[in-house]
């Protein structure tokens, strides 16, 4: 399968899947005008990517430095849709990566973290001293 | 000069007011006006929480209004071309809280349903609207106040008071929305 690349502009995250190299990330803002427009593509690629592969871990880094409120519903559809595949026996982690002064990052992600059910959601805080 | 901009500067200054908006509102204005104030509050040392409440908020309004509006022309395709009107306001209370302030024209059809929600959203505690804001954000093409249910949820949990709005018939067919919302 061919990777899944997406650039950063000022409302929207970078995104790299990569299937060779097993590497997911999406990184940076997230408040796009037309929210499922732009992800829409992303959750073909996974769903298909997911439906491809059998028990190989999958880890996914998410690092957003502010998301709007559609992005949040988005969020929530992604990892939902990752919960029924881990239903079915796969093994997805998603590390939701934040600065630690960036108190609301982490409360969004402990409430993401709240409501998924079988994917493994770790918090990973990480400051300036330690180059991510 | 017959149009006295001195008038508005002074009355805006007594207010409180940082920037003021009127005008034409796209995707690009948004990302403009929410990107130079966190610059702006940033430069001042603004505690990051703050500078995050505030940006979450303008975008949270200003997206409203671009939303709706496009709403308003795939509802009337004579209306197509059409861009997006609003007033935005950000400013500071006497007592240093930021707040952020948004107008625009609506529908009066629309009037009474939005004023509902945001009643629903002014009666609620901190708990309540986080909890209403999981099971809204779980929900499947959700009954909300069109598509932006969740972004007034979003916004009365980073305000440090309820949300306050007003609407103002304008004509027979339109309305005038407004609303305030205090940061933390």
């Amino acid at each position: 399968m061919r990777k899944y690349q997406v650039q950063a502009t000022s409302s929207s995250p970078y995104i790299n899947f990569d299937p060779d190299k097993m590497f997911f990330e999406i990184r940076g803002e997230s408040y796009p005008e037309n929210c499922w427009a732009f992800y829409s593509p992303m959750f073909d690629w996974f769903r298909e990517f997911l439906g491809g592969i059998n028990g190989a871990p999958v880890e996914i880094d998410m690092e957003i430095i502010y998301f709007n409120s559609s992005s949040s519903k988005t969020f929530m559809d992604f990892f939902e849709m990752l919960d029924e595949h881990a239903s079915a026996g796969k093994n997805i982690v998603v590390n939701w990566r934040y600065h630690e002064e960036n108190e609301s990052a982490m409360e969004c992600g402990e409430e993401f973290m709240e409501d998924v059910d079988t994917i493994r959601f770790n918090l990973v805080e990480y400051n300036d001293t330690v180059a991510a | 000069m017959k149009m006295s901009l001195f008038k508005y500067y002074e009355e805006m200054q007594g207010e409180g007011v940082i920037l003021y908006f009127n005008g034409p509102v796209s995707q690009h204005m948004v990302e403009s006006i929410a990107g130079l104030m966190r610059t702006k509050m940033r430069a001042e040392d603004t505690g990051m929480g703050s500078v995050q409440r505030v940006f979450a908020v303008l975008v949270e309004q200003m997206q409203n209004i671009v939303r709706y509006s496009s709403e308003q022309r795939t509802d009337s395709p004579e209306r197509l071309g059409e861009m997006a009107h609003g007033q935005v306001v950000v400013g500071r209370e006497k007592d240093g809280r930021f707040f952020v302030a948004c107008g625009n024209r609506i529908l009066a059809d629309d009037s009474r349903s939005l004023a509902s929600h945001l009643q629903l959203l002014q009666g609620m505690s901190k708990e309540e609207l986080k909890a209403y804001y999981k099971e809204q954000r779980k929900l499947q093409g959700s009954g909300t106040f069109k598509g932006a249910g969740l972004g007034f949820v979003e916004m009365a949990r980073k305000a440090s008071c309820p949300l306050d709005y007003d609407i103002v018939p304008v004509d027979a067919s339109t309305s005038f929305f407004s609303m305030k919302v205090v940061t933390q």
